[in-house]
């Protein structure tokens, strides 16, 4: 204590507003980010067979929540793209993705998705999700069974 | 071995008999090889008879029985926990001590601040994404979170009128979450 009465007052208030400043979460590493990751998996779920694409292991739990019995990739597609800006993703049955990052706050990205069939909107919506994480968009019908498209996103 | 510095600090505590046994002989110890340190012993002691005996000689004409009666009202008092706590932040801002009051406020600020982050990186660890907003366009949607996959569904029903998919295609869409 005594130790302490010997510094000056003013180097004590500069150490205090050193330690404010350094544990306040600023997020700066956030704001670092340029650009976005995005990777669409479309997927054909059906019931036709038992068959699941061995390229869908990674997210083959996450797929059975929907009960189908036949999971099979058709196509995979990664953009980068920055903040604010559009990703198209062509989807089977003359249908598109447009993806739009809005911002990324809390490790969360925060994404615009619309899905078209042609010029007509089929969905619009905006989903906050994990940095790397993804989320599910199915039920657009296609060759007897239905779409699901997986989205995920990570920030650069 | 203690100096005589620290020996005439403590020679006050050591002959009121307040030290443990252990120190008193260190004190007795050194006291039987120092003179100078002796010598204030024996001032001490000089100087504690004489108050003594002035009080002695006083004592009849002080009316102490008010005196001893407050002190044990004093001691018999029970402080409220606010009062206990008031009187513990009273000390603990007294003198330097008080150094430390800021930087402690700094840290309960920062971490009542924090509260809402670290809320939001618990849930982020959930890995649920979470459907901000959503339009199907007049179409049925359901949304659904599965806990054990930690797996967000957006399904879409495109058995509306107007629908512009074949038959073939409407007959599958309807998943059994």
């Amino acid at each position: 204590m005594s130790r302490l009465r010997r510094i000056p007052k003013r180097v004590l208030l500069f150490s205090y507003l050193t330690i404010l400043l350094a544990a306040y979460p600023t997020g700066a590493a956030e704001n670092q980010s340029q650009t976005v990751r995005l990777k669409i998996g479309t997927i054909l779920a059906s019931n036709q067979n038992d068959e699941i694409d061995p390229k869908l292991n990674a997210m083959k739990n996450q797929l059975k929540v929907m009960k189908y019995r036949s999971y099979r990739l058709l196509k995979e597609e990664t953009q980068n793209v920055p903040w604010q800006g559009n990703a198209a993703f062509d989807i089977p049955g003359g249908r598109s993705l447009v993806v739009t990052p809005q911002e990324f706050r809390n490790k969360q990205l925060a994404l615009k998705v619309r899905l078209q069939q042609g010029d007509k909107p089929v969905v619009d919506t905006t989903v906050r999700l994990n940095n790397g994480g993804n989320f599910l968009l199915g039920g657009p019908p296609h060759e007897g069974g239905a779409l699901v498209l997986s989205i995920s996103a990570t920030a650069q | 071995m203690r100096n005589c510095e620290d020996i005439a600090e403590s020679l006050g505590v050591w002959l009121d008999g307040e030290l443990s046994l252990a120190d008193a002989e260190v004190i007795r110890l050194h006291l039987e090889g120092c003179a100078q340190c002796d010598g204030k012993r024996r001032q001490l002691e000089k100087l504690h008879s004489s108050l003594k005996s002035l009080f002695e000689a006083n004592s009849p004409r002080v009316a102490l029985e008010p005196f001893w009666r407050g002190v044990q009202e004093r001691i018999a008092e029970r402080r409220t926990w606010r009062q206990g706590i008031t009187e513990w932040v009273r000390s603990a801002l007294a003198g330097p001590a008080g150094a430390w009051a800021v930087p402690a406020a700094i840290v309960i600020v920062l971490a009542i601040l924090s509260v809402d982050s670290f809320r939001k990186l618990a849930t982020q660890r959930n890995n649920f994404a979470a459907v901000e907003s959503i339009d199907a366009h007049g179409r049925n949607v359901a949304l659904w979170r599965e806990d054990e996959t930690k797996t967000t569904v957006i399904w879409l029903y495109h058995n509306q009128e107007g629908e512009n998919e074949s038959s073939e295609e409407n007959t599958e869409t309807r998943p059994s979450f």
